[in-house]
């Protein structure tokens, strides 16, 4: 085994007790810590946090099993989380990788557009297929973002940390 | 940008855009019945989320153990006041033959549900999407689990529906959904009308009885039951009381809140009603 193939092994062996430790919370502790009757979106928030530190490729990579583990924590039949956070992921990591300073201002930046975008591809589907009213919905999607945004500063010190361990 | 110029971030994305084909191929494989998440999660996230949700309801015992006295107390004086009511209410109930048939009928849910065939169930994880009220229980179609399966608690309260199947589990959507309605009476009057989600009432988990007629004698404090109509659910299970009444925005339609009786946000044990008697 080479020494880059080394090095991807050793970042996967970080990097996959967080994202599971993650999944977990989103998907059993989460659901009963309610505030204003909404739950946060953990796993989106950690994709931005670790393709800001990460850049496009890692960024993207986490993106796209951050995305399927939230597509199982939903119980829904599509994965609609699997394609935003990986393409979530790439952009994040690209602005990272161009534009963006890697720190707090930028992480909240880039964390509110991906409860953003996420928010508003979820408030699309009932809102279209179903006809719910969309202030009610918006409502709901303004309230798990405000919610998730409790959880930046430790998500970005946690990525923060595991990005210069890895 | 390095990596995007050398493809990986094309990589990526391909990755992503194939885990989507995945997921379709496999809810068209299954008749919709299951979806690509929960066929996934099957084999490998089943025992973890089993061994958290319990991690998490010792935790949550111990909590309120040591932190929830005062509100067990509290929990307590209103459970006594509700049972001396209960007693009050069944020396009423005797009094009134008529009336003491019906409630027998309401309350005996064993008595009167003998050709119910139930399959208990442990509930394995509570969907974390603020969109939608579902859950996952550790039974599936190895134990007789089927698509449309009605569900309900240990009192035989209704939860919900059986909306996807895999092999030992299965995804409950909730009567609180927006996407459910269920045909439904309310007992005291025997009025008919249709108990669905409402995005207005979802945050509460309550659900809205639809179609009641302008004239109607709901009070605050009604049973409603299902009504059986459609073959879908047994007939007389309990799906909550009235907290409300009102009117649609457009001022015509009276409409009212139902208070599902089941807990809809954190019930740990769930009853799938694998066979019934269609009641007509």
């Amino acid at each position: 085994m080479t020494k880059r193939k080394n090095v991807t092994l050793i970042k996967a062996l970080i990097l996959a007790p967080y994202i599971l430790l993650l999944y977990i919370l989103q998907s059993t502790v989460f659901t009963h810590i309610t505030l204003l009757g909404v739950k946060p979106l953990l796993l989106p928030l950690a994709a931005a946090g670790m393709a800001l530190f990460l850049g496009s490729y890692g960024g993207g990579l986490f993106g796209l099993f951050a995305g399927i583990l939230m597509d199982l924590a939903c119980n829904q039949l599509t994965v609609e989380f699997t394609l935003l956070l990986t393409l979530t992921g790439l952009l994040i990591g690209l602005l990272s990788d161009t534009v963006l300073v890697q720190g707090f201002p930028s992480f909240l930046v880039c964390a509110a557009m991906q409860l953003l975008i996420c928010s508003a591809f979820q408030v699309l589907a009932p809102v279209i297929l179903r006809g719910a009213p969309v202030a009610l919905t918006v409502g709901i999607a303004v309230d798990q973002c405000l919610y998730t945004l409790v959880f930046t500063l430790p998500i970005y010190y946690i990525s923060r940390f595991l990005s210069r361990v890895i | 940008m390095k990596s995007l110029r050398s493809g990986k971030g094309i990589y990526i994305a391909g990755a992503a855009l194939l885990v989507a084909i995945a997921a379709a191929i496999s809810v068209a494989l299954s008749g919709g019945h299951a979806g690509f998440a929960a066929l996934l999660s099957e084999p490998f996230f089943k025992p973890i989320k089993s061994a958290m949700t319990s991690l998490v309801a010792t935790l949550e015992r111990t909590y309120n153990y040591i932190y929830r006295y005062d509100e067990a107390e509290a929990e307590n004086a209103r459970l006594r006041a509700r049972i001396a009511e209960l007693e009050q209410e069944y020396r009423e109930y005797t009094e009134i033959s008529d009336e003491n048939e019906r409630l027998r009928a309401l309350l005996g849910f064993a008595e009167r549900h003998e050709d119910l065939v139930m399959e208990p169930a442990t509930v394995i994880s509570w969907t974390a999407s603020n969109f939608s009220s579902s859950f996952t229980i550790s039974k599936g179609s190895s134990n007789g689990v089927e698509l449309y399966d009605p569900v309900v608690n240990e009192n035989g309260y209704l939860v919900g529906q059986v909306t996807e199947v895999t092999g030992t589990s299965s995804v409950v959507t909730t009567i609180a959904d927006t996407t459910m309605s269920v045909g439904a009476v309310i007992y005291e009057t025997d009025e008919t009308g249709v108990a669905s989600g409402d995005f207005e009432l979802f945050r509460d988990r309550n659900l809205k009885l639809s179609y009641i007629s302008g004239d109607s004698n709901v009070i605050i404090g009604n049973t409603v039951v299902t009504s059986g109509s459609g073959g879908v659910y047994p007939a007389g299970l309990v799906i909550g009381t009235i907290s409300g009444i009102g009117v649609s925005s457009s001022g015509l339609d009276p409409y009212a809140v139902v208070e599902p009786s089941a807990d809809l946000t954190g019930l740990a044990h769930a009853y799938v009603i694998t066979d019934f008697a269609v009641s007509e």
